[in-house]
C-alpha cells in the first residue's frame, strides 16, 4: 500500500540534459534554489503535481518526485536528508553542486 | 593486453553511433524517458542525485597508460576533474551531460574503452584478481578466459534482458583476491590430477539484501568447454529465474530454491544439448587470444636494492609501504605496486585527473604501460623493478598518492553513498573519513595488522559490507542515518558472511564501536593471529558486550 502524503510537500525533478536536482517554482518555473520552490498539501498539492508534470511533456525535467518539505518563515526545504544532500551537492566535495553558489547556511 | 580486432572497433563504434542517435531523438522529445532509460542504462548512463553518472568498463582491471590518460581526459573535459574506481574494477564520471555522453564514448572508443553492459539485466563487466598474470602464486593467467567471456557477452542476444544482473568473477590464483564465491558465476583456475588446466565452476553468489556464497556447480571443467558450460548455465538461470519480484530475481535464489545439486544436474543436462553447438571457440582462437596476453620480456634482477634500503631505514611511511603496497611477482627482483586510492580523510576510490595522468606517466616509465584496477579500488603498477619504488614512492606521495595502508584498516572498500547513490540510505564517505582520521597513526595501523573494512550505504551492498572483517551497513531510520556494524565476514578463499552484531549507531557512535572492536580483537589476538582468525576463535558475544554493555 502507498504510504500516505501528510504534511507540505514540494516537487523535485532533474533536468533532462544534466541531470540537476531542480525545484518546481511558485511561478511554474524551475529552479535549484529551494527557497523559490512551490510547496503545498492536501487537494491544492494535486494542483501542484499536474503543473508540475507539464514539464516532463515538454521535454524539460525527468523524474519528478513530490517529497515531504519543511517550511521556514514561507519557504520550503527538503524535510530529508537525501534530498536536502540532492539539492546541495555532495556533503563531501562542498566545491561542487549548488552548494557552491549558494548561501545554504542560511537555508 | 588484448587489442581489439576489426570486429570488436566496428561493434563499439556501431554501438557510439547508435547511441548518439539515440539521444537526439530523446533531446528532440522523439524518445520518452520511459522509452530511454533502459537504452541509456545499457550504455552505462545513470541518472544519481546530482547529475548523470556514466560507468565506464576497465575489462577485468587491466588497462594501458594511454586508456589512463584517456579517462583523465574526459574527466577534466566533460566532467569536473575526477573520476571514482568502483568494486567492479570500473570508472564512473559523476557529472556528465547527457548531450555531451556520446562524445565521451567516441574518445573512449578510440582507446577501445566502453560503457556497454555496465548497467541493466545483462552480463556485467567481468573482474578478475588484480595481479593476473604478474603474481607468484597463480596457476594461469585467468585474463585470456576473462577475454574469451566478455567476447562471448558482449551483445549476447539470448542473455541481454536476463532475469537480474549477472556478474562474473575469475581468479587463477590460490588466494583469491577478486571475491569469486560472491558472483552469479565464479571461475577458479585449477589443474587436474593429469595436469591440465580448467575450472572450478561456482555459482549462487551475491551480496545484496540475500548474501550467498556461491556453491561449487563442477569441480574441474576442462579449459576448452568453457563458453558451452556458462552458456548452459545461463540458460538454466534465464529460463527458471524468477522475473515476478527483482528482489528474487538473482541466480542466487534460484539456486536457492531449486538446490545447488539440482541446478547442477539441470546444467549439465543443458549442456549435453549445447556442447556441440559450436559455442567454444577453436583452440586457435585462444591461443590468439592468449598471445595477447604473453608476459613481458623481464631480465632478471637482483633482489637487493640498496636504494630502497636506504630510503627504507630513515623514513618509517617508505618502509611500511614497501612492506604493504607491494607484493611478489612471479620475476625475481620486480613487485607489483598497489597505489592506494585510500588517503587518510580523503574519498576512498576517487582519482583526479592529475592523478591519473601521474599513474600513466609512472606506467609508462616503470611497469610496462600496464595499469590495473582491483575491486578493492586501488590502482596497481604490474612489473615494477625493486630497485624503482624509491622514485616511484616519491612521486606518489607528492600527488597525494602515496599512502602506505594496503590492506589495513583504512583501506576500505566504500560505496559512493548518499553522497552521490539515489538508491543510498546513508553517507558512507564521511563515516570512511573519520574512520581514517581515527586511525590516522601507522604505527597503530601496523600493530593491527591486515584487516578488511567494507561499508555499504545501502542494503545493496555495493560495498560489500557482507564480506568485511568489519562490516558497516548504513541505514535510514525516520530519517535518521544509522549505522550497523557486522563482523566475520570474508570476500577471499575462506569466504564467510558477516553476522549483524546490534543495533546501529549514529555517525560518532560508529566510530567509536569500530574503535572497541579493535581495542577487543587487541586484546584477545594471540601472537600472530589476525582479526579475523581470533574473531572466528572467540566468536561475537565478548564483541558485543564490549560496544554495547558499556553504552
Amino acid at each position: 500500500m502507498a504510504k500516505k502524503i501528510t504534511g507540505p510537500q514540494m516537487i523535485l525533478g532533474n533536468y533532462l540534459d544534466d541531470g540537476r536536482a531542480v525545484f518546481f517554482t511558485r511561478d511554474g518555473g524551475w529552479s535549484a534554489d529551494t527557497s523559490l520552490a512551490a510547496y503545498e498539501e492536501g487537494e491544492a498539492l494535486d494542483d501542484l503535481i499536474t503543473e508540475a508534470g507539464k514539464s516532463t511533456a515538454n521535454n524539460l525535467i525527468v523524474d519528478i518526485e513530490v517529497i515531504g518539505a519543511r517550511v521556514e518563515g514561507g519557504s520550503a526545504y527538503p524535510a530529508h536528508i537525501k534530498h536536502a544532500i540532492q539539492a546541495k551537492g555532495p556533503t563531501v566535495r562542498t566545491d561542487l553542486g549548488y552548494q557552491v553558489a549558494t548561501d545554504w547556511e542560511a537555508a | 593486453m588484448y587489442a581489439y580486432d576489426k570486429f570488436d572497433r566496428d561493434m563499439v563504434d556501431v554501438r557510439v553511433s547508435e547511441f548518439r542517435d539515440q539521444v537526439e531523438r530523446r533531446v528532440k522529445g522523439e524518445l520518452t524517458e520511459e522509452e530511454f532509460r533502459p537504452i541509456r542504462l545499457m550504455n552505462g548512463l545513470y541518472l544519481q542525485l546530482h547529475a548523470y553518472m556514466l560507468r565506464v568498463a576497465v575489462p577485468y582491471g587491466t588497462m594501458s597508460a594511454d586508456q589512463m590518460r584517456r579517462l583523465a581526459h574526459v574527466a577534466r573535459k566533460y566532467d569536473k576533474g575526477y573520476g571514482h574506481f568502483t568494486t567492479r574494477q570500473n570508472i564512473q564520471f559523476n557529472w556528465p551531460k547527457l548531450s555531451e555522453t556520446p562524445d565521451i564514448l567516441e574518445e573512449l572508443a578510440e582507446v577501445e574503452m566502453h560503457a556497454i553492459q555496465t548497467s541493466g539485466n545483462c552480463i556485467r563487466n567481468v573482474t578478475s584478481d588484480q595481479f593476473a598474470g604478474a603474481t607468484a602464486d597463480e596457476i594461469a593467467d585467468p585474463r585470456p578466459y576473462a577475454e574469451l567471456l566478455r567476447q562471448w557477452s558482449s551483445f549476447h542476444p539470448e542473455f541481454s534482458f536476463l532475469p537480474r544482473k549477472f556478474k562474473f568473477a575469475i581468479t587463477g590464483a590460490d588466494q583469491d583476491r577478486a571475491a569469486v564465491k560472491w558472483h552469479d558465476i565464479g571461475l577458479i583456475v585449477r589443474k587436474n590430477d593429469a595436469g591440465e588446466v580448467g575450472f572450478e565452476v561456482l555459482a549462487g553468489g551475491g551480496m545484496g539484501r540475500t548474501p550467498v556464497i556461491a556453491k561449487t556447480i563442477r569441480e574441474f571443467l576442462p579449459e576448452k568447454d568453457l563458453l558451452s558450460y556458462v552458456e548452459a548455465m545461463l540458460r538454466v538461470y534465464n529460463e527458471q529465474g524468477r522475473r515476478d519480484n527483482k528482489y528474487k530475481a538473482r541466480i542466487k535464489i534460484l539456486i536457492e530454491a531449486m538446490g545447488a545439486d539440482e541446478f547442477a544436474r539441470q546444467t549439465e543436462a543443458e549442456w549435453e544439448r549445447v556442447k556441440d553447438a559450436h559455442i567454444d571457440v577453436p583452440a586457435e582462437e585462444v591461443a590468439r587470444i592468449k598471445a595477447f596476453f604473453t608476459p613481458p620480456p623481464l631480465e632478471v634482477l637482483s633482489i637487493d636494492a640498496p636504494a630502497l634500503e636506504d630510503l627504507s631505514k630513515e623514513n618509517f611511511v617508505f618502509a611500511a609501504w614497501v612492506k604493504n603496497n607491494t607484493n611478489a611477482h612471479k620475476v625475481p627482483g620486480y613487485v607489483n605496486v598497489t597505489i592506494s586510492l585510500k588517503p587518510h580523510g580523503g574519498i576512498p576510490g576517487d582519482a583526479s585527473s592529475e592523478q591519473m595522468d601521474l599513474v600513466a606517466a609512472l606506467a609508462d616509465e616503470y611497469s610496462q604501460s600496464e595499469i590495473r584496477v582491483s575491486h578493492e579500488q586501488n590502482l596497481i603498477l604490474p612489473h615494477v623493478a625493486l630497485r624503482d619504488l624509491p622514485a616511484i614512492w616519491t612521486d606518489l606521495d607528492e600527488a597525494g598518492l602515496g599512502t602506505a595502508n594496503v590492506g589495513l584498516l583504512t583501506d576500505m572498500i566504500v560505496c559512493p553513498g548518499l553522497d552521490y547513490c539515489a538508491l543510498a540510505n546513508a553517507r558512507s564517505i564521511p563515516i570512511a573519513q573519520a574512520i581514517t582520521k581515527r586511525f590516522d597513526d601507522m604505527k597503530r595501523l601496523q600493530d593491527i595488522g591486515p584487516l578488511k573494512v567494507k561499508m555499504s550505504g545501502c542494503i545493496n551492498s555495493c560495498g560489500h559490507h557482507h564480506a568485511g572483517h568489519i562490516g558497516i551497513l548504513g541505514v535510514d531510520r525516520k530519517g535518521q542515518e544509522l549505522y550497523q556494524i557486522l563482523l566475520g565476514g570474508s570476500g577471499a578463499e575462506d569466504a564467510s558472511k558477516a553476522g549483524i552484531l546490534g543495533p546501529g549507531f549514529d555517525e560518532h557512535g560508529i566510530v567509536d564501536a569500530l574503535e572497541k572492536v579493535v581495542a577487543v580483537y587487541l586484546g584477545e589476538r594471540l601472537d600472530g593471529e589476525e582479526f579475523l582468525a581470533t574473531y572466528r576463535r572467540i566468536g561475537a558475544q565478548i564483541f558485543k558486550e564490549a560496544i554495547y554493555d558499556a553504552a
